[in-house]
């Protein structure tokens, strides 16, 4: 088998809205990634797409369009869609066709858009938003009026606390901790200091979180061009060492399975884990899809860094930071960072394979050599995890 | 505003709804909180299917699930998208079947988790009805 390496990366500061057109965005990273990888867009011989946005406008033959613009011939063109693990799979499909021979550079191409300015048509904007909620949820949950998903992820917190003897105080450190790391990082969105007290104070958004426990919906886009490695021209060269991905029979809250701990990050990581022939403590970096506070402490422990509930005290003890063997979010995390969801995952993907390559400045973690990402869907009822090492 | 959402909502339903949940629809209508069992393997189904997702038999009957259960976690919007706000939401664990979504009847403060709870119904949208638990 061939080994697959991350020769070159590209991503966009996040931001609420994108500066340019969604397709010239696109273009933007990939040309941004291709040149990163030492390579030409003419090399390429894979597109493995996220539509433009994960809802909210068109998305069809998109991959098609972004070929056409691109001025791609490949012998793989597809567009790829799991909610939040969107990128990720994406990711894992370019990989497993270099991995297996039939590619030599294919480019994972990721955006989405959270700010529909065709929203300030209300009616528009009602109905449409409407219909793809009950499509989002299934027309059982739909009809109790959930917008985002965050009421789901506050009785997770609620059920986390409330199991572990915790207080909503526990989750503030890690909100803090994510923002320092993001003072550092000029993509992230969110970059002034905070305080515990200010995130307990924050506007009540669904109890026990505030604004300040959750990401904002922003835009972005991210690209990253996967290659045999014998094609990857840096050094060091960032290599997969493993990959894992895993699905539970729920979306959003799951019928009988708790909600304080998750089998699919579990499942992704033990399967990652093994390919890669690692323990979760011999990562030195770790990106996790951490979108509220107290899911960003319970994939802490579902990836099996930490013990159940033991994560906030690991968190306030400095272990998450630099002082234990694994930093967390190093870019600022979901929260800090930002969320464009369809491209997430490749935010992670880039912030990692940077930190191997040492090139992260004042956020750099020390001898960083291998590194994870993980990816989620739903309320974790789905999970990529992958590891990447330094060669 | 109310108006356009209505019309959508019964317009999604027709799309990603499909026969068990209009007879689902049907009986919370009557005030019955029913779904589905498997005849195979016995376990209720939440919400409704025409087969069954866990041993995936084809067979199901329908079953009143029992009035009572137990508030699992709950929370509220502040905005919501279909009731006044703040709107409290909960999941709530009925005995056989395991802790699913529901609207809450009662003010946030006044709730904690392991308390008792009665279904009552609630019409969301004309002729869309939900189910709406308030303690006992
Ligand atoms: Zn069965």
């Amino acid at each position: 088998m061939t080994r697959a390496a991350v020769a070159g990366v590209a991503a966009i500061p996040v931001r609420r809205k994108l500066e340019r057109s969604v397709r010239d965005t696109a273009a933007g990273v990939a040309f941004a990634a291709v040149a990163d990888a030492g390579l030409d867009l003419g090399e390429i011989d894979g597109l493995f797409a996220s539509p433009p946005a994960l809802g909210g406008i068109p998305s069809f033959m998109w991959s098609c369009t972004l070929a056409h613009h691109l001025g791609l011939s490949t012998r793989t063109q597809t567009l790829v869609e799991c909610g939040g693990l969107t990128a990720a799979v994406a990711f894992k499909l370019a990989v497993q066709e270099v991995r297996s021979g039939r590619l030599r550079a294919a480019l994972v191409l990721a955006t989405d858009v959270r700010a529909d300015e065709r929203a300030d048509d209300f009616e528009f904007f009602i109905r449409n938003m409407t219909e793809q909620l009950v499509g989002l949820y299934g027309p059982h949950d739909a009809l109790y009026g959930l917008a985002a998903p965050i009421p789901y992820y506050a009785m997770s917190a609620q059920r986390y606390l409330h199991e572990h003897g915790l207080s909503r105080a526990d989750l503030a450190p890690v909100a803090v901790a994510l923002r320092d790391f993001a003072r550092d990082n000029p993509r992230a969105e969110l970059r002034k200091p905070i305080t515990e007290a200010d995130v307990l104070a924050a506007a009540p958004i669904c109890p026990p979180l505030g604004l300040l426990d959750c990401s904002a919906f922003a835009s972005g886009a991210a690209a990253a061009v996967i290659v045999s490695d014998d094609l990857a021209s840096r050094r060091p060269r960032v290599v997969v060492r493993g990959m894992g991905e895993a699905h539970e029979p729920a979306h959003f809250a799951p019928l009988r399975a708790p909600l304080s701990r998750f089998e699919s990050p579990r499942r992704a990581a033990a399967e990652a884990y093994q390919e890669a022939g690692i323990a979760a403590h011999d990562v030195d970096v770790a990106e996790v899809y951490g979108v509220f506070t107290a899911t960003e402490l319970m994939l802490y422990e579902s990836l099996g860094f930490f013990d159940e509930g033991r994560a906030p005290a690991a968190v306030r003890d400095g272990l998450t930071r630099g002082e234990g063997a694994t930093v967390f979010d190093p870019s600022g995390g979901r929260l800090s960072l930002g969320h464009p969801a369809g491209a997430t995952p490749l935010y992670s993907l880039v912030e990692i394979v940077e930190q191997l390559r040492g090139a992260c400045g004042p956020r750099q973690v020390k001898d960083a050599k291998l590194g994870l990402f993980h990816a989620e869907h739903g309320m974790l009822n789905g999970s990529f995890v992958g590891v990447l090492e330094a060669a | 505003m109310k108006e356009i959402v209505d019309a959508a909502t019964a317009g999604a339903l027709g799309l990603f709804g499909g026969a068990a949940t209009a007879e689902f629809q049907r009986r919370l209508a009557a005030k019955s909180l029913c779904s589905t069992r498997c005849t195979r393997c016995r376990a209720i189904a939440f919400p409704p299917r025409e087969f069954c997702p866990d041993c995936h038999g084809r067979e199901v009957e329908w079953v009143e699930l029992p009035r009572r259960a137990t508030l699992y976690a709950f929370t509220q919007q502040q905005r919501g998208l279909r009731f006044l706000a703040p709107e409290v939401v909960g999941l709530v664990e009925v005995e056989g079947v395991g802790h699913f979504l529901s609207r809450i009847d009662a003010p946030f403060e006044s709730l904690s988790i392991g308390q008792t709870l009665e279904v009552g119904f609630a019409e969301a949208a004309p002729g869309v009805w939900v189910h709406s638990y308030r303690p006992v």
